[in-house]
């Protein structure tokens, strides 16, 4: 068992085939994916702006608007105005803030200053966010206003601050890890993805085999069937452990990537590897000839990558969808991946995504059990 | 003694294997048919037989590769498909494809195949270093199997199933697609452990290999042994005797009653005849009398092809 393991461990190093959909493959996805979503994080929302009063009181307000969490002020000279405003008519802009001449003579005066909010009909669900924080300060004004007045009346601080204190209070409670980015989508999501393309190799390995009389003349020899078995199915188990090993890594170096705890990660990509190899296993000894193992495959790969959550976070599919990525081993992998590198779960909290993991595994191995001596016969003949 | 005790230059004449009825179906295809013969220990037997007689079927349950639906094969009086370790202990099986792994060096396809075979450790390198001096591959021993040629992979493919010093070597056509250097050399390579004591069954459908390399024939067809003794033995029973005669400017052939057969062959005929003598003798008279130009009398040797062809007839095979 111990030749055969070495054996097929020196034939996956000198294949580059391998290195390409084990590694070069999913590693250029993690790039891809993680350079244009890695870029998406600056989330932050833009504010075109033409202030036409240069005042301090315009250039207080502008810089109430920079001041919020993810708003950027993005100022245009005034000469532009006219420019800023065709292109919104042509839908090459979604909105302008226009701060009007005579903003802060009309707000030391008393009267109402008026903020111009140009704005694309089409373009809707971009500008309502800018309308909610143009409203919301507009609010602030308001309640200084107000503020002023109660104060003028002979109210404390304290009971102005009661007077204008809303009745409901809205608290943000967060729940999810701060570990969480596109990175712990994409990194796990693309591991698990290229994991199961150890089925093209595994099945690739097997035809090889038959086909060249190898298993013929192997049996002539005094290793045991399942010995041989075990010893093929082996070095596939140490080849995704080492992928994933690597991609991980990468991950972590490149990206920062969280990797939670260490010897449940472990944990788990054991059972990964075991669950892909596993299928591959049987996929090897059921299909017909190697195009039909690729195809397979790719079915396997790809439906699973897709309903298991691996492109895009299973809550944002359909809600059947959702459920039917329980179906694949994918949606456990990745599970349990994210449950790691998100919610900083140790062993315990993953033991279901194992156990699903090696279920998959162990149905994968008794088919192949099934249909081995069939296989072998076929070869011998 | 013993089938196994085999010294340089002895013969024991107690069978070292004996087939006997063997049948193989595939499907509905009947493969082998009842295919019995013995082979002495030490010596060099040849199973020939066209393409699709049975040949690698009769090997492969030699080997244990696969399973016979009837008969036995026993090698000094073990049955080889209830047995196993006397097939990975005292046969080496050359299969007729080249069974190596291309990436790997060819040291590295013999230290598998050793380890299969139970070797390890210094045993293992020492008959690796061995059985490559034997190739005469030594010095491509770390190349990839890929860069070799076809008759480098056919001398490696042989390597590989003498790691272990067997008693018993079969080949399976072992020359297919090879150049005459590269044959010559697996020929003396197959003298030289038959020499040394070691039992070879050789099948092929080339004649030449097996007058060559074979002291025992067995001439199978359509699943069956048709004929087995040796050469001298199928020569004397199925070998055609006749005389070859060209005389310049005659037209027909004599007639002459001891003749059996004149089949036209070139500018002459061919007299098939049992009394070879007699009628060389009437030839040399009614030359001499009728004053013939005889270009070319002689005796036509008997031939393996002749044999073969008397036994497993003319039609063509798949």
């Amino acid at each position: 068992m111990k030749a055969v393991m070495i054996k097929e461990l020196k034939i996956m190093v000198k294949e580059k085939a391998n290195f390409f959909f084990l590694l070069a493959m999913p590693l250029i996805f993690i790039i891809m994916f993680g350079s244009i979503f890695n870029n998406s994080d600056d989330t932050s929302l833009t504010f075109n702006v033409i202030d036409l009063d240069h005042s301090s009181a315009s250039k207080a307000f502008l810089k109430q608007i920079d001041a919020i969490p993810g708003m950027k002020v993005k100022a245009s000279p005034t000469s532009q105005l006219k420019d800023e405003i065709s292109k919104i008519k042509k839908g090459q802009e979604a909105s302008i803030i226009v701060v009007p001449k005579g903003f802060e003579t009309r707000l030391t005066g008393g009267e109402q200053a008026a903020i111009k909010l140009y704005k694309d009909p089409a373009s809707e669900s971009s500008v309502a966010p800018i309308e909610s924080v143009l409203e919301n300060i507009t609010s602030q004004y308001r309640e200084q206003k107000l503020s002023r007045t109660l104060a003028e009346m002979g109210q404390t601080k304290q009971q102005v601050k009661q007077t204008l204190a809303s009745p409901i209070q809205i608290k943000d409670v967060k729940t999810a890890s701060d570990n969480y980015n596109y990175i712990s989508q994409v990194v796990p999501g693309m591991t698990v993805m290229f994991v199961f393309y150890i089925m093209i190799s595994m099945v690739r390995r097997f035809f090889k085999e038959k086909e060249s009389g190898l298993i013929s003349r192997i049996r002539s020899t005094s290793i045991r069937p399942m010995h041989y078995l075990i010893g093929m199915w082996i070095p596939f188990v140490i080849t995704v452990i080492a992928q994933c090993v690597v991609l991980f890594l990468f991950g972590h170096l490149m990206y920062d990537l969280n990797l939670g705890d260490l010897s449940a990660l472990a944990l788990l990509i054991i059972c990964i590897s075991l669950c892909g190899t596993g299928i591959g296993l049987a996929l090897s000894f059921i299909v017909s000839g190697e195009t039909v193992g690729m195809v397979v495959t790719q079915v396997i790969a790809l439906a699973g990558a897709m309903l298991g959550g691996l492109w895009v976070p299973g809550y944002l599919m359909p809600d059947f969808v959702q459920k039917l990525g329980h179906v694949f081993p994918q949606f456990w992998a990745q599970k349990g991946l994210q449950n790691i590198i998100v919610h900083h779960a140790h062993i315990g909290g993953i033991m279901g995504s194992a156990a699903v993991l090696l279920l998959f595994a162990v149905i994968g191995f008794a088919v192949a059990l099934v249909r081995f001596p069939s296989f072998l016969r076929s070869a011998s003949n | 003694m013993n089938a196994l005790d085999i010294e340089q230059g002895q013969r024991p004449v107690e069978p070292f294997l004996e087939v006997e009825g063997l049948t193989k179906v595939y499907g509905k295809q009947q493969a082998l048919n009842g295919v019995s013969f013995t082979v002495q220990a030490g010596s060099s037997f040849g199973l020939l037989g066209p393409n699709g007689a049975g040949k690698s079927t009769t090997m492969k349950i030699l080997t244990g590769v696969i399973k016979a639906n009837e008969g036995s094969a026993k090698l000094f009086g073990k049955d080889v498909s209830k047995d196993q370790s006397v097939v990975s202990k005292y046969i080496g099986y050359v299969p007729q494809e080249i069974t190596l792994y291309e990436q790997l060096s060819a040291y590295d396809n013999l230290y598998f195949f050793g380890q299969l075979y139970g070797l390890a450790g210094q045993t293992l390198k020492i008959r690796i270093h061995e059985v490559l001096e034997q190739t005469g591959l030594s010095d491509r021993s770390k190349d990839p199997v890929k860069t070799f040629s076809g008759g480098m992979k056919r001398r490696i493919n042989i390597a590989a199933a003498l790691l272990h010093r067997p008693k018993l070597l079969i080949l399976d056509e072992p020359t297919v697609g090879i150049d005459p250097q590269s044959r010559n050399h697996i020929f003396d390579m197959i003298r030289s452990l038959n020499q040394a004591g070691t039992t070879i069954i050789y099948s092929t459908h080339y004649m030449e290999e097996v007058e060559a390399l074979c002291d025992e024939i067995a001439i199978i067809d359509n699943g069956l042994v048709k004929a087995q003794g040796g050469l001298g033995e199928l020569l004397e029973r199925y070998g055609r005797k006749a005389i070859y005669l060209e005389i310049g400017g005659k037209v027909n052939p004599p007639e002459l009653t001891q003749v059996d057969q004149v089949i036209k062959e070139g500018a002459g005929w061919i007299l098939e005849t049992e009394h070879v003598s007699e009628v060389m003798k009437s030839l040399l008279l009614m030359a001499s009398q009728r004053d013939w130009d005889v270009k070319q009398l002689e005796i036509v040797r008997p031939s393996l092809e002749n044999v073969f062809l008397t036994v497993t007839g003319t039609a063509l095979r798949d």
